[in-house]
């Protein structure tokens, strides 16, 4: 359907009016929401594409999210309370405990999201036990840690030792990611990957879920 | 202070100057970081104890520049707890009161300010203050009117005063009984940091970049001449230290190229460039990577700016690039200082010393800071190697500079440092006064001045 590829299209330019309009336009026209809703998943997908190319940067992917948010205040009204968007492989992402800092971790969860796996974001300052709750809780096989102070880093080594203690380290790959974050401090850690950009995050969640 | 020490102490300010104006110097300078947040708790205090207790925070500056007697400069701690107690500014989650008292006080980025409110901020700045800004950010203010809301700008008058003659003794301590100097001496957020980290925050100014971009340009215009004036209050006014400015949001990957120039880099170039014409140097700390947008740094006049490079970027690219007209600090990736070891260290300081800085420009240091986590025997090692690799020439002593004058009108023409209430407004009140009026006139202005600068102390 052209008019919804047009949404996409305008979506992935930022032009927030057209893509208003497009979504009221169909609505207008009786497209399911659930198309509407596909059209600009793809939009932000495309946007997250970009920005792992260089194209864009993080003003327009925030951008983009304020788009998309003001898109679904017009559309979550039509879904009913299915829990639909629970679908997908589960990651679970927080910054560690000692650090309040969530600016990288929210891209991640954001480029993540639009890729389509299914997020649990713990939020900040996250202690130990409550990333091995919430990976028992879920049953996610990637955990991803985020940092921006170095003070954090033995925190994040505290959440790998915990893991291990409540028995679920080889069930769950762990990530870690944020400003002091490099292949030694992965190796200290203890942790299995390391991303040193926010789509680096990406890619290796597709990796551990075997999705390319 | 013995004769010795007072030399010690003004070899270390030439060495400093003569470094920053990319001048010959004997070597390189010895631990010359702007913030060495391992000199903070290495004397076994607690990070509340040190933001809270000034007689700790001077103690353990003491203690380390006893046990690293050879550093050339110390700013150990960043922010006094009391100022921010005073007021109840919400902007910062501080040790012992928020998180654990061994974590760093973090920075709480928010909304402080309405999308809508673009245009009293840049018509009304004092209106934009205390009507919109402050009651949100000082808890205390949040009823305004209140017995409590008196009081809050009672106590936080109060702390502020505290606060500068504490600075002053505790840089007084380093300078009188060790002859070390300050790395700057007053700070200031540029134009676009200030609205993206303390007034609209991360999501709103993005946002308006794209929303309304008029605004934000016409904000950061705006707020040139106020920053200046209230950074130039607060610095040293023999102007011997740079002024400090933590640059945030000129990082990449935030802006695109084209936003990076049109939004961040005019009111930067213009502020630097006011401070520069006033005499002053500037520490620039280029938080994150910087790489793509460090060559307009060349645009500026040469060897006035001191440029920290943080662990993202590489110092090699960086003095290829930009090392011709400003000097650069960094070099040693903070993990090293965490997790390496004194040969790993040694290693980097003696390439550094063979590469980068084999014709001085150059300050070695971690990622805009030694971290808190550092092991002291790769301090040590870091010391010693500096020592050991970073010589130049021994005959070469530079001199202090003279403190340039300050321009007439001060540093921002036809903006001079900003009243609330001018003295014509009390003249006519009073309805003319029996003897010396400017005697009178100069007393309400000075404390007329430092009472807008105390209104900006809580931008960030």
């Amino acid at each position: 359907m052209a008019a919804l590829s047009e949404l996409t299209q305008a979506l992935m330019d930022l032009r927030k009016e057209d893509v208003i309009s497009a979504v009221e336009d169909l609505l207008k026209k009786q497209t399911p929401p659930l198309e509407i809703v596909k059209a600009l998943n793809e939009g932000m997908i495309k946007v997250g594409d970009r920005f792992a190319a260089g194209d864009y940067f993080i003003s327009e992917l925030i951008y983009s999210g304020h788009i998309m948010k003001d898109a679904m205040i017009r559309l979550d009204p039509l879904f009913e309370q299915t829990g639909a968007g629970d679908a997908g492989e589960k990651v679970v992402i927080g910054t560690v405990q000692g650090d309040i800092h969530d600016i990288g971790k929210n891209i991640v969860t954001m480029l993540i999201k639009n890729a389509g796996f299914n997020v649990i974001d713990l939020g900040v300052d996250v202690s130990a036990e409550r990333f091995v709750a919430s990976l028992k809780e879920t049953g996610a096989q990637a955990l991803a840690l985020s940092c921006l102070l170095n003070v954090a880093i033995p925190a994040m080594k505290n959440v790998v030792e915990a893991l291990r203690a409540a028995g679920i380290r080889d069930k769950v790959k762990v990530i870690v990611g944020g400003q002091p974050i490099d292949e030694e401090v992965c190796k200290y850690v203890g942790a299995d990957y390391y991303g040193t950009d926010a789509p680096a995050g990406l890619r290796i969640c597709r990796q551990i879920y075997g999705a390319g | 202070m013995s004769d010795q020490v007072a030399q010690l102490f003004e070899e270390r300010l030439a060495r400093y100057q003569a470094t920053i104006a990319l001048e010959p110097t004997d070597r390189m300078i010895v631990a010359g970081s702007g913030s060495n947040y391992f000199a903070e708790i290495y004397a076994g205090y607690s990070r509340q104890e040190i933001m809270y207790d000034m007689n700790k925070w001077i103690a353990a500056e003491s203690k380390f520049a006893e046990d690293f007697p050879e550093i050339d400069l110390l700013r150990a701690g960043r922010i006094w707890g009391p100022m921010f107690e005073s007021v109840g500014f919400k902007l910062y989650k501080l040790p012992g009161r928020d998180i654990s008292l061994d974590t760093d006080f973090q920075f709480v980025e928010g909304e402080w300010m309405k999308a809508d409110e673009y245009d009293v901020l840049i018509n009304n700045p004092v209106e934009f203050m205390m009507e919109y800004r402050l009651p949100r950010v000082l808890g205390e203010f949040k009823e305004k009117g209140s017995v409590r809301s008196y009081m809050a700008f009672l106590k936080g008058g109060m702390a502020f005063a505290l606060m500068g003659q504490l600075m002053r003794e505790k840089a007084l301590n380093l300078e009188k009984k060790y002859g070390i100097p300050q790395p700057f001496q007053g700070a200031m957020l540029t134009p676009f940091d200030a609205l993206a980290d303390g007034y609209r925050g991360l999501q709103g100014i993005m946002i308006d970049l794209f929303e309304r971009p008029d605004k934000v340009l016409a904000a950061c215009e705006a707020l040139i001449p106020d920053l200046v004036n209230c950074a130039v209050a607060v610095a040293d006014p023999l102007k011997r230290y740079p002024i400090f400015m933590p640059l945030h949001r000129g990082n990449h990957p935030f802006l695109s190229p084209r936003q990076f120039e049109t939004f961040y880099w005019p009111s930067l170039y213009k502020v630097i460039s006011l401070l520069i014409e006033a005499g002053y140097t500037v520490r620039a700390y280029l938080e994150g990577d910087w790489t793509p947008n460090w060559h307009h740094w060349n645009k500026f006049p040469k060897g006035k700016i001191l440029c920290d490079v943080d662990n993202k970027a590489d110092i090699a690219k960086a003095k290829k690039e930009i090392g011709g007209t400003v000097c650069l600090a960094g070099g040693i990736p903070d993990r090293m200082f965490i997790f390496g070891t004194p040969e790993e260290i040694r290693a980097r300081v003696k390439e550094l010393c063979e590469t980068a800085g084999k014709d001085g420009g150059l300050i070695l240091n971690g990622g805009c800071a030694i971290p808190y986590l550092t092991k002291p025997e790769n301090f040590r090692a870091f010391i010693d190697a500096t020592l050991e690799y970073g010589r130049y020439d021994d005959t070469i002593k530079p001199k202090l500079k003279k403190p340039p004058a300050t321009p007439a009108g001060g540093p921002v023409l036809g903006h001079p440092p900003r009243v609330i209430t001018p003295w014509e407004v009390r003249l006519q009140e009073l309805g003319g006064v029996m003897g010396d009026e400017k005697m009178i006139k100069d007393v309400w202005e000075m404390l007329e001045r430092r009472a807008f600068v105390w209104l900006h102390f809580w931008d960030w």
